[in-house]
């Protein structure tokens, strides 16, 4: 049952044409939840559920910003995609309302990385 | 919809900025574009220094120096028709490059699928398709150096294991990862496990090893279970085990913990740890490419050295040898930390200036202070100062300043740090580490240490600074392993750039940067103090006593010399000498 290059290639493509077009990541490295980023994956998780949306939110690794972290990155359709910096359970809320619904960006914690 | 993002780093909205914040809005609302663009703070940009920074997205143009005079032109232009006003337009140098973090943040750690549909696994099956003699043909081409501490050409110890006979060999991923202050290894254990164990594979095929072990340090759980569980995965999958990818290579990977020991991540001790033995280094040669693990040929790789394996595997070693420079190809991921405004990782392509990393990515020193000197290298590295700064980061270069590019420990130094103190706390450490095996690193570190306390005392004397010269130089060409010979680092280099701290330690008397406790005295200057006594508060030791109005005064019989009232007072009424 070992696994070919095709089978490779394969899983590849499959994979790539599952992306989903809407998604959140969570920075999920020692740093991250040292910073209290289960509580906002717990959230994020939970309302994306809730409102019963197209939306994955996956955990990740650490994309260096150590300082800013919870870092969340947002990618929906009709908004730029962002990365927040020192989110916490409010701003995960807010987040889920303004952003991911309301197409707005929320203030004070967009960082550029 | 666009975006009107405005930087507001401090987080404090200063008036200045409200002030446009407010007109932003106004102006678009007076002109019926409410519902065409949103404005919004943002905490960072990545442009320091550059007056008010304003970003517009979609197009992504960031515009400097903004005054209100300036909205009525990027709201015609930019928001409107969606052009760039040039006079204001500033284009933000990338100078980060992502090779060994190219995956980190991006991908789900813990999924597989997620790895292969970003060009996971292709490095591997490429590997395994051209043979071992190709795969180190192509880490030739690469130029690729150890990334653990020594800078050893990867091709050329793999080429070593390679060409002993026999049919037991082991490759290592050394992640010890020891340095105080150094974390980029656990970064990308955690954030792409595959990418290493890809690496590790593509190895162990080049030098004929079947066996494949991870050494992480206990500390590190989180790494340790995404290592696991990338394993299992990939054992379930056929991408360990026997006959990967139908080319009847066999290789096994096991997980090993360290205990926590700096000297474990010293290849030699390392072994010993692995064996079950304690984490003793011994003499080399044999070096552990011919003579490691059970006595079997041995590689030891460290952690963005196999990251890296992965991309040049999948990318070409030519591709990745046209990154960096001249002997030090591809990037370096840094741990930047102390006192810069964004500590965290970064990665820059080799070559990259030391000034470049401190301010263009890490946005320059805390509070605006100046800067002193940053730190390579950990405790085996050394102290850079200022007019070096604009040195291009590579083995050599920073090995010609004294200090070592080591495995990625990068610390930002400001006016308040004493080069002294700093030196003792690594110097403390390296002693703490100290195995005790050999005696010039058993005996020399405690008494250079000694010296050091004397001297951060008030108790120095002048042939105290000969004496640690002598000390390290013995310890440097005697000590057994590399925690010895480079232990003296931190202070040699400090002497050799910052001599003058040093002399007014030990004539003087005194602790320019006011860290030293026994060599700095503070006193209250009546006229500026305000009697708030926030000062005697923050005492630890109730030196400080006073009130409104015969305002504070400190009792220098019982003052420890901790500086907290120094730290706390609002109006500059405590004074240090
Ligand atoms: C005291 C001491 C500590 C070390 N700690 C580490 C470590 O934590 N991680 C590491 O990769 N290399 C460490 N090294 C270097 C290793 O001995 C070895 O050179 C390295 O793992 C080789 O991998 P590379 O060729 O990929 O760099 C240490 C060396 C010394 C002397």
């Amino acid at each position: 049952m070992a696994m070919t290059r095709d089978d490779l290639n394969k899983l590849k493509a499959e994979t790539q044409a599952k992306e989903p077009k809407n998604w959140i990541r969570v920075g999920y490295s020692t740093c991250g939840v040292a910073a209290g980023a289960k509580e906002v994956f717990d959230v994020l998780t939970e309302e994306a559920k809730a409102r019963n949306m197209d939306l994955l939110v996956k955990k990740c690794g650490c994309v260096g910003l150590c300082s800013a972290e919870p870092l969340v990155e947002v990618n929906i359709e009709g908004a730029p995609r962002v990365f927040y910096g020192k989110v916490n359970k409010e701003v995960a809320h807010r987040i889920m309302d303004e952003h991911v619904c309301q197409k707005k960006l929320v203030e004070n914690h967009i960082y550029e990385i | 919809m666009k975006q009107i993002l405005m930087q507001d780093t401090s987080g404090t909205l200063k008036k200045e900025l409200r002030d446009l914040y407010v007109s932003f809005n106004s102006h678009l609302r007076d002109n019926g574009l409410a519902d065409k663009a949103q404005v919004v703070l943002v905490s960072d940009i990545g442009v320091h220094n550059k007056g008010m920074v304003v970003k517009v997205l979609p197009e992504g143009f960031i515009y400097i120096n903004v005054q209100s005079t300036h909205i009525a032109d990027i709201v015609a232009k930019t928001v409107v028709n969606g052009a760039k006003v040039d006079a204001l337009a500033y284009e933000r140098p990338n100078k980060q490059m992502r090779i060994v973090l190219r995956h980190c943040g991006i991908l789900d750690p813990e999924s597989i699928e997620d790895y292969i549909a970003h060009d996971g696994y292709q490095g591997l099956a490429n590997a395994l398709a051209m043979g071992p003699e190709k795969v180190i043909e192509e880490m030739k081409k690469s130029g690729l150096r150890g990334r653990g501490g020594a800078g050893f050409p990867t091709w050329l110890k793999w080429n070593l294991t390679r060409a002993v006979k026999g049919e037991a060999k082991y490759i290592i991923c050394n992640g010890d990862e020891g340095d105080p202050g150094a974390y980029m290894d656990r970064s990308v254990l955690e954030g792409d496990p595959h990418a290493v164990i890809e690496g590790m594979v593509i190895g162990g095929f080049a030098v004929g090893a079947r066996n494949g072990i991870f050494y992480i340090r206990a500390e590190y759980p989180l790494a340790v279970a995404r290592i696991q569980k990338a394993i299992d995965v990939c054992y379930a999958k056929g991408l360990l085990g026997k006959d990967i990818f139908g080319s009847g290579f066999d290789f096994d990977v096991e997980i090993r913990l360290g205990a926590g020991a700096f000297v474990c991540g010293e290849e030699t001790a390392l072994i010993a740890s692995v064996e079950g033995l304690r984490g003793y280094p011994r003499p080399r040669p044999p070096f552990p490419s011919v003579k490691g693990l059970w006595d079997k040929p041995t590689v030891i790789n460290n952690v963005e050295t196999l990251a890296n394996v992965s991309y040049i595997l999948f990318k070409g070693g030519e591709a990745f040898g046209k990154i960096g420079i001249e002997g030090s190809t591809g990037t370096k991921v840094f741990a930047l930390t102390g006192k810069v405004k964004n500590s965290g990782l970064v990665e820059v392509p080799m070559g990259t200036t030391l000034r470049e990393i401190v301010f263009d990515i890490g946005g320059g020193v805390f509070e605006n202070r100046a800067i002193k000197a940053i730190q390579t290298g950990g405790p085996s590295g050394g102290m850079i100062p200022q007019e070096f700064f604009d040195t291009p980061v590579g083995y050599e270069s920073l090995q010609k300043l004294g200090s070592i590019m080591g495995s990625g420990g990068m610390i930002v130094m400001d006016e308040n740090d004493c080069m002294v103190d700093i030196s003792k706390f690594y110097l403390g450490f390296c002693v703490d580490e100290s195995c005790g095996k050999c005696a010039p690193c058993r005996i020399g570190g405690v008494q250079m240490l000694e010296i050091l306390k004397k001297i951060t005392q008030g108790k120095g004397e002048l042939d105290d600074l000969e004496k640690l010269s002598e000390i390290a130089e013995a310890m440097q060409r005697a000590s057994l392993c590399g925690l010895g010979q480079t232990a003296a680092n931190p202070v040699l280099s400090t002497m050799k750039y910052f001599g003058m701290e040093y002399e007014k330690h030990v004539i003087n008397k005194k602790c320019p940067a006011g860290k030293c406790a026994s060599l700095v005295q503070y006193s209250i200057n009546k006229e500026r103090c305000t009697g708030c006594g926030l000062c005697a508060r923050n005492c630890p030791v109730n030196a400080i006593s006073g009130d409104r109005q015969t305002k504070y005064t400190i009792d220098m019989a019982k003052c420890i010399g901790c500086g907290n009232c120094y730290e706390v007072c609002k109006f500059g009424a405590v004074l240090r000498q």
